[in-house]
C-alpha cells in the first residue's frame, strides 16, 4: 500500500515541476468533454421539450372542425355543438398578428374554461387557467420567454398592432409553453385579428360511435378532419440530433487526440522516474497501479471541469440551436437548461475509456522496455518508421472497409460510422504521408547543402513527436471543411429555392377571407395583375406518414419553374401541359429517398370517391420538408376532392409601383389588412432565420479547429522542453538563432501545409458524403454540392495563425529558459 | 590571445546570499599555447569556462579573445564568434544525434563556412574514425563519441578549444589515448586550448597547469 502511495506520488510530482504538460492534459480533457457535453445537454434538453412541446393546444387534438369552405367557424355554430352535449369540443383561434413596428407574431387562443380533462392534465401552461384574470376584461396576453426577449417586451405593456388594437397586458412567462405563440383567450383573440370566427375547432379522442355521432350532429358546412398532421417531434428531429452528436463525437475524438499526445509525453518524461521506482522494487503490478488511480484522478478532475464547460457553452449555443429546431421543425425548446445525472455519468465514463485508451499502448511500451538502458530521443525515431507502417495499413484496410460499406450503407448511423472510417483512414494515412513529404524535400535540397540535410535529419526527430498533433489538425480542418461546403450548399440551394418560390410579389394567407373572383371581376383588376396563383391543399396518409396534396395553378410562373430534380422530358410536360390519360403529379424527393418511389410509378390514395391512382411525373427539390408532398393541378384535385382546403394565393403584378393600387383592391375583395404579406420580406426574414440555425454548427465547428490548434501547442511545447539542453548544444557550437529557427519551423510548416492538402480533398469527400449520402437519408431531400476554396483559404489563414502563436509561444518560452540551460550546460542537467 | 581582467562571478543562492565564485581573476593565454585547469569541485571551473565561451555573463570585469572583448557582443556575434574561433568540448560529448558522425564532423566547419578535406582526412585517420563515419552518434563507444567531438571542435581550426574534463566520461587507457591526441591535433590545429580536468596526469599533457582556488588562478608552482 506504501509502495502505491510512494508511486502515486513520485508520478504526480512530475506535473508539479511541468505545469506546462498538467495544463495541457487538462486542456484536451476539458476540450473533448466540454464540447461533447455541450452538445448532449442541449439534446437532452431539447427532446425534454419537445415532450412538452406535444402537448401544445391544438396539437394534440385529434381531429378539427373545420369550415368546408375553407373560412372560419362560427361562434353559433360551436355554441351549438356545446349545446348538444359535445364536450370534447373546444375553440381554437390561430392567427399572425402584426405589431405596430412590423413585426409578426404567431398567436393562439382558447377558452380555458371549456378546455376538456385531458387537455387540462397534459397542458403545462393551463395549470394557471383558474386565474380569472385570463379571461376577464382587460384579459391577458401570454409571452413565452424568447418571444418577449424578441419583442424586448416588459411585463403589462399592452402591444400595439399594426390595425390599430392593442393586446391585452403581457405575462411574461418563464417557460415556453404554447411554442413561439402568444396565448390570450378568444374574445381579445377574435379582437386583436379583426374576425368573428374560429379557426377551427380541436376534438379530443374520439371513439368511433362518438365520432359518428359528432359527424352526423356538424352542420353540412362544417367537416370532421382528422389531424394528420401531428406528427412525433422527437421522430422528426432525430436526425439533427444524431447529426450533432456525431459532431460532438468528432471533437470528442479530437479532445482524445490531445489527451493521447500529453499522456504520451508525460510517460515518456517520466520514464527516469519509472525505472528509478522499478530499480528500488516497485513491482510493475503496482506501476501499473499507481497509473491506473492518476488515470482515475485525472478522469474524475477532466470530466467535471469540461462538465462545468459544456454547461456554460450550452448556455452559449442554446438560443442558435433553438432557432435550428424552430426553423426546421417548428419544435420549440426552452431556454432553461438542467444537467441530467445520465450525461454526468456518460462523460466521466467516455473520459475514462479515452484516457485509458491514450494510456493503455503508451504504457505498455514504456513497461515492456528493460529496466537499464536509458533509450534517447534517436532510438525513438527509429522505431517510429514500423509504428508509421502500420498505421498506413490500417488506413490502407479502412479504406477498403469504406468502400466496401459503401453501398450496404442503410441507416443514418452506419453512415456516421462510415464517416468515422473515413476519417481515421485519413488520420492514419498522414503520418506517411507527411515522412514522404519530408523525403521529397530532402530531394529538392541541393545535395550538398549542409543546413539542407540537417534540417531534414531533425525533422525526422521531431515527426513522432508532432504526427498525432497534425492528426487533430487534420480532423478539425476535415470536419471544418466539410461541414463548411455543407452549410456553403445549402445556403445558395435554399436561396435559389426561395426565389423560386417566392417569386410572387403578393401572398394572401388560405386563412383569409379574400375572393379570388370577386378580385377577377373587377375590371380595372387586369392593368396590375399579372399572374395569379391559387394554391390548395388535402391532408392524407401515405405509407403511415402524413402526405400532402398540394394544388396549384400550373400556368402559374412559380409552377413552371418548379426546381425539378428527376423527370423524364415527356412526363414532366404532360404534368405542365394538363394531360388528362392518367392522373400525373410531381412529387417531392422525399417521397423517393424516404418513400422509395420512382418516375412512373403510380401512388393509390385514398379520395371521397374512393381509392385512386396518381402518377409520378418527376421529383422536385422541396427543402426541409418533413413530409411527403404532391403537386396536383388544382383542376385535376378538384375533380376528386371538390372543396380542399384553401392554403394560400401569390398574385405577380404588372409592376412594382401597382402594389398600393393591389393592396386596395385586397381589401375590397374581402381581405383584411395582415392576411397578405409581401413576398420580399418573408425572403429576408427565412434568410435570416437560415442563417442562425447553422450558427450553431458554424460555433461547434471553430471551436474543434481551436481545440486542434491547442494540441499542436501542446505537442510543441513539450517538444521544446525536451530538446531544450539539445538547443543549448547547438548554441555551444555557434548555431544562431536563425539557423535554430529554420530547423524548428520549416518542417512544422511543411507538415501543417500538407494537412491541410490531405484535408482538402477528405473535406470534399467528407462534404460529398453528408450530402449526397447521410443528408437524403437523414431528411429525403437533397441540394448540389458547391465546393469553394474560400473556407479553405481561411482555414489556411487560421492555421497560420494558430502556428504563429505557437512558434511565439515556443520562442517567449526559450528566450525565458535557455540562458539557464546555457549555464548548466556540462553539468548534470 | 585570451585574456582575462578583473573578472568576477556570483551565484545568487535560494536563500539570498549571493556566494562569490571568481572573484577579481586574471590570466592569459597566449596564441598556440595550452594550459590545464584543476581545482576541487564546485571551484567554478565550468563557470568560468562558460564565461570565456559566452554562454554566461560575467558580473564585472573583462574578457578579450583576440583583442575582442566580449562584453561588446551582441548575441548574434556571440554565435559567430563561437562557430568561427572558439570549440568547446565537453564530458558529455553533445554529438548532434540526428546527424551521422560524418555531418557530425563537419558541423561547426560546415556553419562556420572554413570546411577543408584534407584537413579532414587527416583529423579522421589520426583519431581512427574511418570506419564509423556512416553511423550514428548512439552506435559508438564513448571514447569513439568523444573523438568525434575532437575533430568536430578542430576541423574548422579554432583560435581557441575550451575542454571541460573531455576524459571524465572515459577509462584509464582511453583518457590516455584521447588526450595524447587531442593535445597533438591542437597542436597542429594552431590553436590554443584551456583544458579542465581532476587528473594531473591529464594535465601534465599540457604546457602549464592551474589551480582555482577562492576564486583566483594559482600557477602550478605556486600552489
Ligand atoms: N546556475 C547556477 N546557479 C547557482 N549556482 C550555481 C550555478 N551553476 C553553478 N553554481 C555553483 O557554482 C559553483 C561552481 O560551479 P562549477 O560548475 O563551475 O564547478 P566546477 O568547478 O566545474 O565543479 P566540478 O569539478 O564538480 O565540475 C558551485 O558551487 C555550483 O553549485
Ligand atoms: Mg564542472
Amino acid at each position: 500500500m506504501s509502495m502505491l502511495l510512494l508511486s502515486l506520488k513520485a508520478l504526480l510530482s512530475h506535473y508539479w515541476r511541468y505545469p506546462w504538460q498538467a495544463l495541457f492534459l487538462l486542456v484536451g480533457l476539458c476540450a473533448g468533454v466540454g464540447l461533447w457535453s455541450a452538445v448532449q445537454v442541449i439534446n437532452s434538453h431539447a427532446r425534454a421539450s419537445y415532450e412538452q412541446a406535444n402537448q401544445v393546444l391544438g396539437t394534440q387534438a385529434h381531429f378539427w372542425i373545420r369550415a368546408a369552405n375553407g373560412t372560419g367557424v362560427s361562434t353559433q355554430d360551436y355554441t351549438a355543438l356545446r349545446r348538444l352535449g359535445f364536450r370534447e369540443v373546444y375553440p381554437v383561434v390561430q392567427g399572425i398578428i402584426t405589431t405596430a413596428t412590423n413585426q409578426r407574431i404567431p398567436l393562439i387562443a382558447t377558452d380555458p374554461i371549456v378546455l376538456p380533462a385531458e387537455v387540462l392534465q397534459t397542458n403545462t401552461s393551463t395549470v394557471a387557467f383558474n386565474d380569472l384574470a385570463f379571461i376577464q376584461p382587460p384579459y391577458q396576453a401570454w409571452f413565452p420567454p424568447d418571444l418577449a426577449n424578441e419583442l424586448n417586451l416588459t411585463a403589462n405593456t399592452r402591444v400595439l398592432l399594426k390595425n390599430g388594437q392593442t393586446l391585452p397586458p403581457a405575462i411574461l412567462q418563464t417557460q415556453a409553453q404554447q411554442g413561439r405563440q402568444v396565448l390570450l383567450d378568444i374574445a381579445p383573440a377574435l379582437k386583436a385579428l379583426q374576425r368573428s370566427t374560429l379557426s377551427y375547432l380541436a376534438v379530443t379522442p374520439l371513439s368511433s360511435e362518438r365520432q359518428t355521432q359528432l359527424e352526423q350532429a356538424l352542420p353540412p358546412h362544417l367537416r370532421l378532419i382528422p389531424n394528420r398532421q401531428s406528427l412525433d417531434l422527437t421522430q422528426l428531429t432525430q436526425s439533427l440530433h444524431t447529426q450533432l452528436t456525431a459532431m460532438s463525437l468528432l471533437s470528442f475524438a479530437v479532445g482524445l487526440f490531445i489527451v493521447f499526445n500529453a499522456v504520451r509525453f508525460s510517460l515518456w518524461y517520466r520514464r527516469p522516474t519509472l525505472r528509478t521506482l522499478r530499480l528500488i522494487g516497485v513491482s510493475v503490478q503496482t506501476l501499473m497501479l499507481a497509473i491506473g488511480l492518476e488515470t482515475v484522478i485525472w478522469s474524475i478532475v477532466g470530466s467535471s471541469l469540461g462538465l462545468l464547460i459544456g454547461y456554460g457553452l450550452s448556455q452559449i449555443l442554446l438560443p442558435a440551436m433553438s432557432a435550428s429546431l424552430q426553423s426546421l421543425y417548428g419544435a420549440n425548446i426552452g431556454s432553461h437548461i438542467i444537467l441530467q445525472p445520465t450525461t454526468v455519468l456518460l462523460a466521466w465514463l467516455l473520459t475514462l475509456g479515452g484516457l485509458i485508451i491514450a494510456l493503455a499502448l503508451p504504457l505498455w511500451q514504456q513497461l515492456r522496455l528493460p529496466v537499464l538502458p536509458s533509450h534517447s530521443l534517436s532510438t525513438y525515431w527509429l522505431t517510429d518508421q514500423r509504428t508509421r507502417r502500420y498505421l498506413l495499413l490500417a488506413a490502407i484496410g479502412l479504406s477498403i472497409l469504406a468502400l466496401v460499406l459503401y453501398p450496404l450503407i442503410s441507416t443514418l448511423i452506419q453512415g456516421f460510422i462510415l464517416l468515422g472510417i473515413v476519417l481515421l483512414a485519413g488520420a492514419w494515412a498522414l503520418p506517411s504521408l507527411l515522412a514522404l513529404s519530408l523525403t521529397l524535400l530532402e530531394r529538392l535540397l541541393p545535395k550538398h547543402s549542409f543546413q539542407g540535410r540537417w534540417l531534414i535529419r531533425d525533422g525526422w526527430a521531431q515527426l513522432p513527436a508532432l504526427r498525432t498533433a497534425m492528426m487533430a489538425l487534420l480532423l478539425a480542418l476535415t470536419a471544418n471543411l466539410g461541414v463548411e461546403a455543407l452549410v456553403g450548399s445549402f445556403r445558395t440551394a435554399l436561396s435559389d429555392w426561395l426565389e423560386q418560390r417566392l417569386s410572387s410579389d403578393l401572398y394572401v394567407q388560405g386563412s383569409s377571407s379574400f375572393d379570388l373572383a370577386t378580385l377577377r371581376a373587377n375590371p380595372s383588376t387586369a392593368t396590375w395583375l399579372k399572374a395569379v396563383n391559387e394554391r390548395t391543399q388535402v391532408t392524407l396518409r401515405y405509407q403511415d406518414q402524413p402526405l400532402v396534396l398540394r394544388g396549384l395553378d400550373h400556368s402559374a410562373p412559380d409552377t413552371q419553374e418548379l426546381g425539378i430534380t428527376q423527370a423524364l422530358p415527356q412526363t414532366i410536360n404532360l404534368w405542365r401541359n394538363l394531360d388528362t390519360q392518367q392522373n400525373w403529379v410531381l412529387a417531392n424527393e422525399q417521397l423517393h429517398f424516404l418513400g422509395s418511389k420512382q418516375i412512373g410509378e403510380k401512388l393509390e390514395l385514398q379520395t371521397p370517391q374512393g381509392l385512386k391512382p396518381f402518377t409520378i411525373a418527376a421529383f422536385v427539390h422541396d427543402y426541409g420538408n418533413p413530409y411527403y408532398q404532391l403537386y396536383i393541378p388544382n383542376r385535376v384535385l378538384k375533380t376528386y376532392w371538390p372543396q380542399p382546403e384553401p392554403w394560400n394565393i401569390s398574385l405577380w403584378l404588372n409592376n412594382p409601383s401597382d402594389l398600393p393600387k393591389a393592396e386596395q383592391a385586397l381589401l375590397n375583395a374581402g381581405a383584411k389588412a395582415g392576411d397578405w404579406t409581401v413576398q420580399q420580406t418573408i425572403k429576408a426574414a427565412s434568410m435570416k432565420i437560415f442563417e442562425r440555425t447553422f450558427a450553431m454548427t458554424a460555433a461547434i465547428n471553430s471551436l474543434t479547429l481551436w481545440v486542434a490548434g491547442i494540441a499542436l501547442l501542446a505537442a510543441l511545447m513539450a517538444i521544446l522542453q525536451e530538446r531544450l539542453p539539445e538547443f543549448a548544444q547547438w548554441r555551444a557550437l555557434g548555431v544562431n538563432t536563425r539557423e535554430q529557427w529554420l530547423v524548428m519551423s520549416v518542417p512544422l510548416l511543411l507538415w501543417a501545409s500538407i494537412t491541410w492538402l490531405v484535408a482538402l480533398p477528405l473535406g470534399a469527400l467528407l462534404s460529398w458524403l453528408l450530402i449526397h449520402k447521410l443528408n437524403v437519408m437523414a431528411f429525403g431531400w437533397s441540394m448540389p454540392l458547391l465546393w469553394s476554396m474560400r473556407p479553405a483559404g481561411v482555414l489556411a489563414l487560421m492555421t497560420l495563425g494558430v502556428i504563429a502563436i505557437t512558434l511565439v509561444v515556443v520562442a517567449w518560452q526559450l528566450k525565458r529558459q535557455l540562458p539557464q540551460t546555457l549555464a548548466r550546460l556540462g553539468g548534470q542537467l | 590571445m585570451l585574456e582575462l581582467i578583473q573578472l568576477s562571478k556570483a551565484y545568487r543562492q535560494p536563500d539570498g546570499y549571493s556566494t562569490p565564485i571568481l572573484s577579481n581573476l586574471n590570466f592569459q593565454l597566449g596564441a598556440g599555447q595550452s594550459a590545464a585547469l584543476l581545482g576541487a569541485s564546485g571551484s567554478g571551473k565550468s563557470t568560468l569556462l562558460h564565461l570565456i565561451a559566452g554562454l554566461d555573463k560575467p558580473d564585472a570585469g573583462h574578457i578579450l579573445i583576440q583583442q575582442q572583448s566580449l562584453t561588446d557582443l551582441t548575441e548574434s556575434q556571440l554565435a559567430q564568434l563561437r562557430r568561427t574561433t572558439i570549440s568547446l568540448i565537453f564530458q558529455q560529448f553533445y554529438l548532434i544525434s540526428t546527424l551521422s558522425v560524418a555531418d557530425n564532423i563537419r558541423f561547426q566547419a560546415q556553419l562556420a563556412k572554413r570546411y577543408n578535406a584534407q584537413w579532414e582526412a587527416e583529423l579522421i585517420e589520426r583519431l581512427d574514425l574511418t570506419s564509423q563515419l556512416q553511423k550514428y552518434p548512439h552506435q559508438l563507444s564513448g571514447g569513439q563519441q568523444q573523438r568525434v567531438a575532437i575533430a568536430r571542435a578542430l576541423l574548422h581550426k579554432p583560435a581557441l578549444v575550451l575542454a571541460d574534463e573531455p576524459t571524465g566520461n572515459l577509462d584509464e587507457h582511453s583518457s590516455e589515448q584521447v588526450m595524447a591526441l587531442l593535445s597533438e591535433l591542437v597542436k597542429q590545429a594552431g590553436s590554443s586550448l584551456l583544458m579542465v580536468t581532476h587528473s594531473k596526469v591529464m594535465a601534465g599533457y599540457l604546457d602549464q597547469q592551474y589551480w582555482l582556488k577562492s576564486g583566483v588562478l594559482h600557477s602550478k608552482e605556486s600552489a
